[in-house]
């Protein structure tokens, strides 16, 4: 109905304290059934709303503010002061907006060199893990070009005997130009 | 005179101001006054200022026919007045706020809820 009576219980006869009657005592309340998409939608219908409203109760108190200040500006030359005082506003706001360009600029180019700078360590982090990747593989070469000439348990008699054989003889004498004397008696 | 102590000045702790509808009329004919008041007014009791009115009966052209002052609505609304759900809604309506998201779910729900029951009606109708 339309303009029905009020569809809301009303306590009738009972207080709020009264114990419930034993009819029902199989009673079992459930609450209400609730879509679930349909509470998807209805979250964000409000969200949105909410959102609306809040702006426009901004927008209607920023009036009211300007209405009361208009109110209490001095009458006499008050189009004038207004006027000039949206013109500094102005101004101001460009003001703003070159000295956040000039920021801008400012931070993009510590951006690039930073990055540049990244991009340059990063490649001589490279070129060096090549050289001494390099360096590396250069001294295992060299080191197995001697295991070639080491003694090993198989070549132990061989090399004694060799050694045996060829006695090396270390009595010289060297001065600092370098030529080496072999003479070890005067005569 | 109105004394420190006097009846006709009433002092709250703490509540806010509301726009709502107060109930008038007679029996069997209501009549709602849309109010700016504090919330913890009776509902027909004193108010700070009569924003609109509304007449929930269908006249004889089967409208509803409800008064809006705007102007002073603006302002309510810009010294931080809170809006009652019905209120809400009528404002919703007349297109001075947005939608209440309610309404389009109950047209939603009304819509679903025809269709569901035409639909079975012509159903066995052809079958």
């Amino acid at each position: 109905p339309v303009w029905g009576p009020r569809l809301v219980p009303a306590r009738g006869r009972k207080t709020r304290y009264a114990p419930p009657a034993k009819s029902k005592a199989s009673r079992l309340k459930v609450p209400p059934p609730v879509d679930p998409e349909e509470l998807l939608v209805v979250t964000e219908r409000y969200r949105q709303h909410r959102l609306v409203l809040g702006a426009l109760r901004a927008e209607f108190r920023a009036e009211v503010l300007q209405k009361r200040r208009e109110a209490l500006l001095p009458q006499e030359g008050s189009a004038e002061l207004m006027e000039e005082h949206q013109r500094l506003m102005a101004w101001n706001d460009e003001e703003n907006a070159r000295q956040r360009a000039r920021r801008e600029e400012r931070l993009r180019k510590e951006e690039e060199e930073r990055n540049r700078q990244k991009l340059q360590a990063a490649e001589s982090r490279a070129s060096m893990m090549e050289a001494m990747l390099k360096e590396k593989e250069k001294e295992i070469l060299q080191l197995q070009e001697e295991a070639k000439s080491f003694i090993t348990p198989e070549n132990l008699e061989a090399r004694i005997e060799e050694c045996l054989d060829n006695p090396q003889n270390y009595n010289f004498a060297i001065d600092k130009e370098g030529r080496i004397v072999r003479r070890t008696v005067l005569s | 005179t109105l004394l420190a102590g006097s009846r006709l000045l009433k002092g709250y702790r703490g509540g806010h101001v509301v726009i709502r509808f107060a109930l008038g009329g007679c029996t069997n004919r209501p009549f709602f006054r849309i109010v700016a008041a504090h919330s913890k007014r009776a509902r027909d009791g004193k108010y700070l200022e009569q924003l609109g009115c509304l007449d929930p009966l269908p006249n004889v052209y089967g409208e509803k026919v409800a008064g809006l002052n705007l102007e002073r609505l603006r302002y309510w609304l810009g010294c931080g007045a809170q809006l009652s759900r019905p209120a809400e809604k009528l404002l919703g309506l007349a297109g001075f706020l947005p939608l209440h998201p309610m309404t389009v779910t109950g047209a939603e729900r009304l819509r679903r809820r025809r269709a569901a029951s035409s639909a079975p009606s012509v159903g066995p109708e052809k079958g």
